[in-house]
């Protein structure tokens, strides 16, 4: 193991925010005092959470860290609903996706013997899975939002044919779908060329051996694919469902 | 009248944003040839037109298809009996054949010239073409086909021919006036009250939500009806909407009926 920084280091590294306010008064850019409450929110925000983890690694067991995962599904369907404004039913869409996604990744994975159960293990997975499920469910419902808006007239003109609403609305949940997975099948592919991924390069910098960090990294990748397609589906299959009414219409969807 | 009753609205009024868009109507609309529902934009026909085909929904009174309640009936079966073509014709595939099949997915090669044909679009040029190199015209024929795929008892088309110009329109006119000779019922829905007024036989003319003129469209003297204001609380009606007898009679309206649409 490489040394871990001192609590002294971390003080030094905040001359740094000094730089960035010394820039900021002298370009008066007018965002110091911004920068000042970003760097003392982030300080505050890690040394809670890093206390919250310590604790829960120390005294959650399975269990507890299931809890937590599921706590943090929660939150992030919360952000999600936000880009499916106007769909109804929005936050139930976007948590059924993410819980779907992040249960079966999660399953596979441990059942697979691939990682442990371990609350330092499954915590940090686990965010990184419903991290990637919550942006697969907003850009879906971002998608499927706008689709709505501006396919009507094609939708309707299928339902007016009598096709079925999972028909006429075909073309759109393929589009929302693959919106969704763009970027991270773009980021899969470039992987290691343009970025250093988080997981291998905190493993690296802890001093774990490249050729083993990477090991990490590609399980990461694999399952954060996976993530991404389950969550942008099952979101996109749940929230069709309350998009159109039991006579077959698209519902209002407010712009 | 011998002609059996397609669709019935039985004091519908539909009522958006607090806005009265449809207002009472009582109407009658028999089985055969073109009924045209006539009136300025904003009078409520492209609504009256979604309501027979439920997408969208009366706020209080009855639709009914052939006798039923459209609540009753299956609302996909009702789509295929009372086949919808929206005003902006909107095509859903890549392939002019696909278009065709768009809804009907079984039909043979022969099947889909034959419908290409009723509708004036000659196979041997179309057939192989994306239907986005088409022209507004010709898309328009082109959707007709594919609600005719669909094999519809009665067609409802909403403006089909506003967007085109006259050459296109006159075509998709000929169009709609072949397919009602061979039986098919057609509804349409038109700003235009003199181009309404020469394709159909029957006309309805919409002011704000109100019928206010009805009758055989030989009968009535739609430029009149275009200038009057919906508010002189009469409905210009002639009597047989088939207009064998009236026809002659072009100013027969002029004797107004005591109206008919309001609720007693």
């Amino acid at each position: 193991m490489t040394q871990i920084p001192s609590w002294a280091a971390v003080a030094v590294s905040g001359l740094l925010v000094l730089v960035a306010v010394a820039i900021a008064s002298w370009q008066r850019l007018g965002i110091s005092r911004e920068i000042v409450v970003a760097a003392v929110r982030a300080l505050v925000q890690l040394v809670a959470i890093g206390a919250v983890l310590a604790w829960l690694f120390a005294h959650a067991g399975v269990a507890g860290a299931l809890a937590w995962v599921l706590a943090m599904t929660l939150v992030a369907a919360n952000e999600s609903r936000r880009r499916g404004a106007g769909i109804p039913h929005a936050y139930r869409a976007a948590l059924i996706g993410i819980v779907v996604a992040t249960a079966s990744t999660l399953g596979v994975l441990v059942l697979g013997g691939v990682i442990s159960t371990e609350p330092q293990v499954l915590i940090p997975i686990g965010g990184m899975v419903v991290s990637g499920s919550m942006q697969a469910s907003s850009l879906t419902l971002t998608s499927l939002r706008r689709s709505a808006i501006d396919n009507r007239p094609a939708v309707e003109a299928a339902l007016s044919l009598g096709l079925p609403a999972p028909q006429a609305f075909a073309r759109e949940m393929r589009t929302a779908v693959r919106t969704a997975l763009v970027p991270t099948v773009d980021s899969t592919r470039v992987v290691g060329l343009i970025s250093l991924p988080g997981t291998m390069t905190g493993l690296i910098i802890a001093g774990v051996d490249p050729l083993q960090a990477i090991r990490y990294q590609i399980i990461v990748m694999y399952m954060l694919l996976a993530a991404w397609a389950v969550s942008a589906l099952v979101t996109a299959r749940a929230a069709q469902g309350s998009m159109f009414d039991e006579a077959q219409r698209l519902v209002p969807i407010a712009v | 009248m011998d002609r059996p009753e397609l669709f019935t609205l039985d004091d519908v009024s539909l009522v958006i944003d607090g806005r009265r868009v449809l207002d009472h109507i009582d109407e009658h609309l028999h089985d055969g040839g073109v009924t045209a529902i006539a009136g300025p934009s904003g009078s409520g026909k492209s609504t009256l037109l979604r309501l027979l085909n439920r997408l969208a929904e009366p706020t209080s009174g009855r639709v009914l298809f052939r006798g039923t309640d459209v609540r009753d009936l299956d609302v996909l079966e009702l789509r295929r009996r009372a086949v919808l073509v929206p005003q902006r014709p909107t095509a859903l595939t890549e392939d002019v054949a696909d278009e065709v099949r768009v809804a009907a997915p079984g039909l043979t090669d022969a099947e889909v010239v034959e419908l290409l044909r009723r509708v004036a679009l000659d196979p041997g040029e179309f057939l192989g073409r994306t239907p986005s190199s088409l022209s507004g015209g010709e898309l328009q024929r082109l959707c007709l086909a594919r609600a005719l795929a669909v094999g519809p008892e009665v067609l409802l088309l909403d403006e089909p021919t506003s967007a085109l110009d006259p050459r296109s329109a006159d075509a998709v006119d000929t169009v709609i006036r072949s397919l009602v000779a061979s039986g098919l019922a057609v509804i349409l829905v038109s700003h235009d009250v003199l181009r309404a007024g020469r394709v159909a036989d029957d006309v309805r003319v919409l002011h704000e939500g109100r019928v206010t003129a009805r009758g055989a469209a030989a009968a009535l003297d739609l430029e009149h009806e275009l200038m009057s204001p919906p508010t002189d609380g009469h409905v210009h009606d002639t009597d047989d909407p088939r207009g064998h007898g009236s026809a002659h009679l072009p100013h027969e309206h002029a004797t107004d009926r005591p109206e008919t649409t309001e609720q007693p």
